[in-house]
């Protein structure tokens, strides 16, 4: 039997005259520009597929929305009791503000740190910048809501010779400074465009990719490198003053060496100061001291990244945060951003870049937006009679699989590890401290699901070490034994098989129990009053390795 | 990227499962995979299905020393050259067994890695590449896990029987992604987390197992993704590894094999090797450890290779008379080779300018030899190949066009280096 299907109940009553707002949105022209975000999003997603209403999806029910919702801004699921009192409420306005109420939470912040961490180091290990440092330095930079454009300059501006900015300087550093690492990685992040093929040649089957876009990018860095200071015992990232780049094609038989200033794809040529001879440095490099140029190619790239007239960063940040909430970009993939590989709905890209700008990169804000769209809100289930829905229309919500800190931290909250922690914790449970005594869970969760050091996290793959550690592992099966306050605790208290049901249902899957359900679980139970104990646990473990709770959904 | 929903098909899966199962269709069950499959349709499968096993000798074994001796010569050192079973090809005396069966291997006498550090040098090796940064390439064990390993195999595509080492190594996989890692046999044992709870019985077990399907069953009714189908099977994989995890256990292997193998760690890795390939492995490589002998480089050797000669016979022997042999791909490489110069600690450093690799099997001519180094072995003088022509020939012998690609993101990457091309005349 399928999931009760959401009724007209389920959905909030200021969604109700939505084919009116949308009328309007594609009627009103001018007037559109005034309405809100969220409601244009969905105008325009609604434009972009012939017999859109037909295909798109009803909206998630309450349930739904909110296992979704505190997974993409919190990094994992309510609690049982967060999850009875939001499906409690009758209230018209309880999406908008539950979207609110976590995007102002700590966890909030948290979570971006976490995910940005990911995102800019692709899971390296840490080498000269310690990794809580930099943690708390996204952290905190989320948690006071500092604009996105204002971070990216932060870190491409840090060396790590201040104190106070080091932690900032993680991304250059701990890739060792590697000219091509960094040209690879700004691009493919900051511009949404993955150079690395046009590395050695222009981009073969890219033709908006040039050789000269990568080396012209390539020129802001080639200078630097990481100068350890024997007196300070630190590594920093440092600069010549002199070097020129020049590359060949390996596709060109008369071997042709060409030369490039530093130069941003869109961009034009930069004019660098004529210093007179033997005054290029404030100071020269000798040995054992960190030379500074009097002119600096890198110093000028945070404000050409991520300053006000690159439109490439701003479009990129928008296709970027929408990915993160709608589980693809409107370019897919998000960094293969060309005029051969357009956007699925070009004109919302556009608006959404606008908007990054408008809302100053506040990234709350245009999180927030996006949540509140009835695009987001949609359910995951193909609607009756539709075969199929193309991901690019985004007319039924995505089933994306968590991430493995989202699996970490859902499997702690499932299974009432942090539940029992909070209550142990008792008045100083905050969520710093419930952080700093869990968040060692999450390492082995990102060994096993994570993806190789130095690689962006993408695809999916069910590999074999991943589905023994969960089925024979002692982590998993040591949070599932009973211990005050935790999930199979609280289970061995209740004695009716429809409570057990309807609390480890709503622990785990973050929805009541159906009928049919109710029924299994009394099934269960019922030939095991000998070991029911070991039966809740198993019944636990059942839910929490279905597909159901491995993915965001 | 994300898959989209096609390729990796549940119709696709199916019908695989029913060639397996011969006859038997629908017996899907938890039973083992050996179990399901039909003797005609094993014998097929054994025919069709390639595998490839390299024996890699870490730290850098001495070309001079194996497969390129140069007796009587300044830089020869004090081991003989012995004739082997292809008329006019000699190799070190060290070697007496594998010589018997010269006629199977051939030899690349003509390698120029140029790069002597190790991980660089073993970079090279299996990916074929040479170290860049912002990219990283696959191990041919990967590549093997993905082109040539059935779908539905329950063994992992890459299989590293190591002296040491434990869990999946990701990076090996690199774009292909994790599931086609190297999954390491730390001292032959199997992998982690391969028994059930003591506390778990198997009724237990099994009653868990089907609440979880049935849920699975309902959430897929409306969600189901490629990604949602290869999670659920996945547990029926790890069952089917579970129950078959006896291959692993060398203590069903004959008595007699045992000894000829012998009881040392190399000897019983390699007969694991050989049960694995056995039992339907794709890629085995085996680690044998250590001949990086900067010191007493001659002594090192007696001991090291006499561990190797006698394992590395027996497996071509047990090969060729189980019928593998023509469709399995055995390479013998390291990082690098050795100095042809003595230094004063009788030792031999690191040397990627003219070395050796030996290879047999699938779609190798046996008795081939192709390259050549000078009276003393200082530079190559003929033929000269890096790893980019090796790995144009590992894909050619096993069937695979080495011109083809991979994709990564849309983005084409060859599948080897474009600059290089096969060495045909060790292909059969």
């Amino acid at each position: 039997m399928m999931r009760r299907r959401p009724s007209l109940a389920d959905r909030p009553r200021w969604l109700k005259p939505a084919a009116a707002l949308l009328l309007l949105a594609l009627s009103a022209g001018a007037a559109t520009a005034q309405a809100p975000l969220h409601q244009r999003i969905d105008a325009a997603i609604a434009a972009g597929t012939p017999n859109y209403e037909k295909q798109a999806a009803p909206l998630a029910s309450d349930a739904e929305f909110l296992r979704r919702i505190y997974l993409d801004l919190t990094g994992t699921i309510p609690s049982a009791d967060e999850a009875r009192a939001f499906l409690k409420d009758g209230t018209p306005d309880r999406r908008a503000k539950l979207i609110d109420r976590l995007l102002a939470s700590p966890a909030f912040a948290r979570h971006m740190a976490t995910v940005f961490d990911v995102l800019l180091m692709d899971r390296r290990p840490a080498k000269f910048v310690p990794a809580p440092q930099w943690h708390e330095f996204l952290r905190a930079s989320f948690a006071a809501g500092k604009p996105l454009d204002q971070l990216v300059q932060e870190i491409l501006a840090a060396d790590g010779a201040d104190p106070k900015t080091r932690p900032a300087a993680r991304f250059y550093l701990d890739r060792n400074g590697e000219p091509h690492q960094l040209t690879r990685d700004v691009s493919r992040l900051f511009l949404g465009m993955n150079l690395q093929c046009a590395q050695c040649h222009d981009h073969p089957l890219v033709a908006g990719y040039l050789q000269a876009h990568y080396y012209g990018l390539y020129a802001f860095l080639s200078r630097s490198f990481v100068f350890n200071d024997k007196a300070t015992k630190l590594s920093v990232f440092a600069e010549k003053a002199e070097g020129e780049v020049t590359y060949q094609s390996v596709f060109d038989p008369t071997k042709l060496t060409k030369t490039t200033g530093p130069r941003l794809p869109s961009g034009p040529g930069l004019k660098e100061p004529a210093l007179e001879k033997g005054k290029e440095y404030v100071v020269a490099p000798v040995k054992g001291q960190r030379p500074v140029p009097r002119f600096s190619r890198r110093a000028l790239l945070p404000g050409l990244i991520a300053g006000a007239d690159n439109m490439q960063f701003r479009r990129t940040v928008a296709n970027r945060l929408w990915a993160m909430m709608l589980g693809r970009g409107l370019v897919d993939p998000v960094d293969f951003d060309h005029p051969a590989n357009p956007a699925s709905h070009p004109e919302l890209l556009k608006t959404l870049t606008d908007e990054v700008a408008a809302l100053k990169f506040d990234v709350k804000a245009f999180l927030r937006e996006a949540a509140l769209s009835k695009t987001y809100q949609r359910s995951s289930e193909l609607p009756k009679g539709v075969e199929e829905a193309s991901p690019r229309t985004f007319a039924v919500a995505a089933v994306r699989p968590l991430s493995p800190e989202q699996f970490a931290w859902a499997a702690m909250q499932a299974t009432g590890l942090v539940d029992a922690d909070r209550k142990a914790l008792g008045t100083r449970a905050t969520e710093a401290a419930l952080y700093a005594r869990l968040s060692g869970n999450v390492i082995p969760f990102v060994q096993v699901f994570g993806g190789p050091a130095g690689q962006p996290d993408d695809g999916f793959q069910a590999t074999l070490d991943q589905t023994l550690f969960l089925k024979n592992g002692t982590l998993l099966r040591s949070w599932l034994a009973p211990r005050p306050g935790n999930l199979t605790e609280r289970l061995g208290r209740l004695m009716d098989a429809g409570a057990v049901a309807e609390e480890l249902y709503l622990s785990a899957l973050t929805r009541p129990p159906s009928d049919e359900e109710k029924r299994e679980v009394a099934d269960y139970l019922a030939g095991r009053a000998s070991d029911r104990a070991a039966a809740l646990q198993e019944l636990a473990w059942a839910l929490i390795t279905s597909a159901e709770f491995r993915f965001n959904y | 990227m994300k898959p989209f929903y096609a390729c990796n098909s549940p119709e696709h899966l199916l019908s695989r499962r029913r060639f397996l199962a011969g006859t038997a269709a629908g017996g899907l069950g938890l039973l083992g995979f050996a179990g399901m499959v039909h003797p005609a349709a094993a014998d097929q499968l054994r025919r069709t299905q390639k595998r490839v096993l390299v024996v890699w000798l870490a730290g850098g074994v001495s070309q001079l020393e194996t497969w390129d001796p140069k007796p009587g010569t300044n830089t020869g050192g004090p081991f003989q050259s012995i004739p082997t079973s292809v008329p006019g090809v000699q190799i070190c005396e060290l070697l007496p067994h594998t010589a018997r069966h010269m006629h199977r291997l051939a030899l690349v006498r003509g390698v120029n890695t140029a790069e002597d550090e190790h991980s660089r040098g073993a970079y090279i090796m299996h990916t074929g590449r040479r170290q860049t940064p912002g990219e990283q390439f696959p191990h041919l064990g990967s590549v093997a896990a993905r082109l040539l390993a059935p779908e539905d195999s329950p063994l992992p595509g890459y299989l590293h029987v190591t002296p040491r080492g434990e869990g999946v190594n990701r990076q090996d996989a690199a774009f292909l992604g994790p599931r086609f890692g190297s999954v390491a046999l730390p001292d032959g044992n199997m992998p982690a987390n391969m028994l059930r709870a003591a506390t778990l019985t198997e009724a237990a077990d099994r009653q868990r197992d089907g609440l979880r399907e049935r849920l699975n069953r309902r959430f897929n009714q409306g969600r189901r993704t490629a990604e949602t189908e290869a999670y659920t099977y996945s547990y029926d994989q790890a069952a089917q590894m579970m129950s078959r995890r006896g291959i692993f256990d060398l203590g069903r292997e004959n008595p007699r094999d045992r000894d000829r193998y012998g009881s040392h760690d190399f000897g019983r890795h390699m007969l694991l090797g050989r049960r694995l390939l056995e039992n339907g492995a794709t890629f085995v490589k085996v680690t044998h450890s250590n001949y990086d002998t900067h010191h007493e480089n001659f002594d090192f050797h007696i001991e090291q290779l006499g561990e190797f000669d006698r394992p590395f016979a027996c497996l071509i022997e047990d090969l060729v008379q189980r019928g593998l042999w023509e469709s399995t791909l055995v390479v013998v490489m390291s990082e690098f080779g050795r100095t042809p110069t003595i230094n004063r600690n009788m030792g031999r450093d690191h040397w990627s300018r003219a070395w050796s690799v030996a290879l047999g099997g699938c779609g190798v001519r046996g008795g081939a030899v192709v390259g050549a180094t000078n009276a003393n072995g200082t530079a190559v003088t003929e033929r000269q190949v890096n790893g980019g022509h090796l790995f144009h020939t590992y894909f050619r012998a096993l069937g695979l066009d080495s011109r083809r690609n991979h994709y990564h993101s849309g983005r084409p990457i060859p599948m080897a280096d474009p600059q290089a091309a096969p060495i045909q005349e060790i292909l059969a």
